[in-house]
């Protein structure tokens, strides 16, 4: 799962330059009940690459992997998982593998944590593991290839040999090394010391140490030392105080104090509470509402607030919301790999 | 071809483009052929003319019929047909074709006949004899003038690309040390050569598109760029995304491929970033890549931020761009780092820019978040401007959160005051009182201006676990925003959530339980609803014994061991 909204929102704001909202429905003069448009989103889902001659599209190539990543976790939600062709699904996560087992975000594109992370997660999702060990580099090369993305000095890790160094990289680290039962190549300790060192005065966390609270990096965190077992190091009741206020009046969720709402926090902020088990801090019927509003029933697709432009990642942390506030007809997602608990299920075994 | 010694009539020439007459020079004892042919207005027509014209009899044929034909005319027609037939075949086996008496007989007719022996091969058609122009008309259709001018291009066009395989060759020839055969002199290109082929290239390019709708790269057709082999992008067939670029995105990524696959570091190098990242700033390979440029060609940093500044400016949601300049300052620090005036230059110079993307978007993480690396890169504690320039901030909007956190950071992150080590959530005995009361007397005083806001309450909450303080130490403040509580709808007077929210925690500091039930219950019943699940949640702790409270929370015990000592 890559929450870095402030990437995608290069992606959204492009969207935003060239084509204007088709929403017919303006948010004050909602329906009573609002019902979740599930063909709709799945129609737009499967239309996304076909839509290679918009501009947009070849200006995201940087996120075609996880792209997909975020397509494919909300059909699976919707109950739709064969709605993307498995066997192309397949060829074309391979076709991203470079020789050190890293992935790129699209074939030609160098290997980067994020990708890697999200091809992981696909081959997860449509059970392709033995794929990648008969036809791709194997699990034991991705591992290294993870493995050597770490600073065994710091315990960080960095997003490609470049070294950017962020809380999401090790979070996605921790989530496929896990997934691929390699967990033990890392220096999980180093890593759990950097994650705490990154808790801030307001009871979230940031960054990197002294950064800002955002929920995004929270999320990645507070997954990152769910995943390591630690747990007991998070300060629950003040994050979870910090994390409640993130709502506001019209009932959605926001980032930082004083921003705006925005559908994809109600996945971090919600994940997030969930794994403390503080959920009930929040108005669950509100926030439902919310998410609901910011569909495009038409076309398909959840944008981040009710009006905007609706993309694929927003699609999937919607819904990926929605499944978490227990929406009837969605399949039950699993908070810390933001992927269907059956598929977590299957691999981890619990 | 006609034997030897027969008095054969000259082959009609067919008419050059000079005439456009269109009177046949043929006099034919023939029936008159259909209707005088008018003037060609296009290529086609003209062409047509000519054809129809190099077989006289086949006009009257399709008109009447073979057998209708007076007998002349009849075997005039098939000797044309003969003639043509014949014409096609290889000297060698035309002769063997007809025996000699045959042959002789065909000749007669011919000459009879005023047969035209050579003509047009091929039917002329539209479409597919001249071919379609850049807009998808038939070259065909174009009047005489305008194929001549088409032709005349064409022309230039060949001259050019003759002159320019010749530049090609000389280049080749110089890299390989070649020496003039006629001087003796080894072969070098000189300057004037390069500009005029760089002339003759755009030439090309243009007569290109305008002829064939040919679109040249802008580094296909420069000079600069002759050397390199593009590496184009390779999609496995039928792929699940595919991807298609936009032609000028797609040639400029091929030659990075190219380049970046033999490792070389130039200034054209440098250039073609740049060019890329104008396209495409999202796209961290390239941004590697210039990095490595960068360094390895030596360039100036302050030279590199100062660009970087702009495309900073101009894509504030981007995260290599903030990456890259970590790369630089990293690079850049050791240069500077033993010498305090320039280290407090630069530092000058960085907030200077800091202050001026801020203004565009005050939020902005990747901005925040590099501030906050670069105070302690740089070690900016002390530095008074910094401190000035986050109060201004918040002067300027009492809301922004990012400024609040930085300021935090700022304070409390000074070597002078942190024990290395200590969490920020952790108290810290090398923090002065004075400074924890400035502190809270700062926020305090921004808390007036916005009661609601909430992050001088978190501010403050966080200054006091650092300083150690009791929040019972701010009651008194606390109480100006909360009034007549519990005293009835009417009465009750609620300035700020986090103020009751902060008073029921004073009050449970200080084993106050029922006070602090009244103002979580007023919470989740008037003054906080959306939030009432967790005031519940608090208030059922007031109840619980402190053993049962959840684990981790370090901050209320070191409180209670505070308030016990």
């Amino acid at each position: 799962m890559q929450p870095n909204p402030i990437q995608a929102s290069t992606h959204r704001t492009t969207h935003k330059t060239l084509k204007f909202s088709n929403m017919t429905q303006s948010f004050t003069s909602l329906p009573q009940e609002l019902q979740l448009a599930t063909s709709a989103h799945v129609k737009y889902i499967q239309s996304l690459d076909s839509r290679k001659d918009e501009y947009d599209y070849w200006l995201t190539e940087h996120l075609r992997l996880n792209g997909l990543y975020w397509g494919l976790t909300a059909l699976h939600l919707l109950g739709h998982p064969e709605a993307l062709p498995r066997a192309e699904t397949i060829d074309f996560v391979l076709s991203c593998q470079h020789e050190n087992g890293g992935f790129g975000a699209a074939p030609g594109h160098d290997a980067h944590m994020l990708s890697t992370v999200s091809a992981v997660q696909i081959l997860a999702m449509v059970d392709a593991f033995d794929d990648l060990e008969t036809r791709g580099r194997g699990k034991a090369q991705v591992g290294k290839y993870i493995a050597s993305l770490q600073n065994r000095q710091t315990g960080t890790f960095a997003g490609d040999e470049w070294g950017e160094e962020d809380t999401r990289f090790l979070y996605g680290a921790f989530n496929a090394l896990s997934l691929l039962g390699l967990l033990h190549l890392v220096d999980v300790d180093k890593a759990v010391d950097h994650i705490a060192a990154c808790a801030n005065f307001d009871g979230g966390y940031g960054v990197s140490p002294g950064a800002e609270s955002h929920s995004g990096q929270i999320f990645t965190c507070v997954a990152a030392l769910t995943i390591a077992g630690r747990k007991e190091l998070i300060d629950v009741d003040r994050l979870g105080r910090w994390l409640s206020e993130r709502q506001i009046a019209g009932g959605g969720l926001n980032g930082r104090p004083e921003k705006k709402e925005d559908v994809c926090y109600s996945w971090w902020v919600l994940s997030s509470l969930e794994m403390i088990g503080k959920t009930h801090w929040i108005d669950k019927a509100k926030l439902t509402s919310f998410i609901l509003s910011s569909q495009d029933t038409d076309k398909g697709g959840i944008s981040d607030r009710p009006g905007d432009m609706v993309d694929v990642w927003h699609t999937c942390f919607g819904i990926a919301g929605l499944s978490l506030l227990d929406y009837p007809g969605l399949e039950p997602v699993d908070e810390v790999y933001c992927m269907p608990k059956s598929t977590i299920k299957r691999v981890l075994g619990r | 071809m006609p034997p030897k010694g027969k008095a054969a009539t000259k082959p009609k020439a067919t008419e050059t483009p000079a005439t456009t007459t269109s009177n046949p020079t043929t006099t034919n004892t023939t029936s008159q052929t259909a209707s005088q042919p008018s003037e060609p207005t296009t290529v086609l027509e003209r062409s047509q003319q000519r054809y129809e014209k190099t077989r006289p009899f086949e006009a009257a044929r399709q008109q009447k019929g073979l057998s209708k034909l007076p007998k002349e005319d009849q075997k005039g027609w098939i000797c044309d047909q003969l003639l043509h037939l014949t014409n096609r075949l290889p000297a060698a086996s035309r002769s063997s074709l007809l025996g000699p008496k045959a042959s002789k007989e065909i000749w007669w007719t011919v000459n009879g006949t005023n047969s035209i022996v050579r003509g047009l091969k091929h039917k002329p058609k539209p479409h597919t004899t001249w071919g379609t122009d850049r807009n998808g008309h038939d070259v065909g259709s174009y009047t005489i003038e305008r194929f001549d001018e088409r032709f005349r291009k064409r022309i230039a066009l060949t001259a050019l690309q003759v002159s320019s395989r010749v530049f090609r060759e000389n280049v080749e020839r110089e890299k390989r040390g070649f020496v003039d055969a006629r001087s003796g002199r080894e072969i070098i290109v000189t300057e004037r050569e390069i500009d005029e082929e760089k002339v003759r290239r755009s030439k090309m390019a243009a007569l290109k598109k305008d002829l064939y709708g040919a679109i040249t790269g802008k580094l296909a057709e420069s000079v600069e760029w002759e050397d390199v082999v593009p590496i184009p992008h390779e999609e496995p067939e039928g792929a699940l995304a595919a991807i298609i670029y936009p032609a000028e995105y797609a040639e400029a990524m091929s030659y990075l491929r190219a380049v970046m696959t033999t490792k070389e570091y130039s200034p054209r190098c440098l250039r073609l970033t740049e060019h890329i990242i104008a396209m495409n700033p999202a796209h961290y390979t390239v941004w590697l890549y210039r990095a490595a440029n960068i360094f390895a060609l030596g360039i100036s940093i302050p030279d590199e931020i100062e660009w970087l500044n702009e495309v900073a400016l101009a894509n504030l949601k981007n995260y290599q761009i903030w990456h890259h300049r970590h790369l630089l300052v990293e690079h850049y620090y050791p240069t500077i780092s033993s010498d305090p005036d320039a280290l407090a230059q630069f530092a000058k110079q960085e907030r200077g820019f800091l202050i001026a993307i801020l203004s565009e978007d005050t939020k902005n993480y990747h901005v925040w978040s590099y501030r906050s690396w670069l105070v302690g890169k740089l070690g900016m504690w002390e530095d008074e401007e910094e401190l000035k320039s986050i109060e201004k901030m918040i002067d300027e909007d009492v809301r922004n959160n990012s400024a609040w956190s930085h300021r935090f950071v700022l304070v409390f992150s000074n070597p002078k005051y942190a024990t290395p080590g200590k969490a920020a959530t952790e108290k810290d005995e090398k923090v002065p009182q004075e400074l924890v009361e400035r502190e809270v007397k700062y926020a305090q005083n921004k808390v007036y201006l916005a009661p609601q806001n909430q992050s001088p309450w978190n501010y403050m909450r966080g200054v006091l676990v650092k300083g150690g303080q009791p929040l019972a130490s701010v009651q008194e403040f606390v109480e100006e925003f909360v009034n007549k509580l519990g005293e009835g709808e009417e009465e009750e007077e609620v300035k700020s959530t986090h103020a009751l929210d902060l008073l029921a925690e004073i009050y449970a500091e200080k084993k106050e339980n029922e006070k602090a039930d009244l103002c979580l219950r007023r919470l989740a019943e008037k003054w906080d609803k959306i939030r009432g699940g967790y005031w519940e949640w608090r208030r059922k702790c007031l109840t619980q014994s402190e053993t049962e409270k959840a684990p981790g929370e370090q901050v209320e015990k070191a409180e209670e061991g505070i308030a016990a000592a």
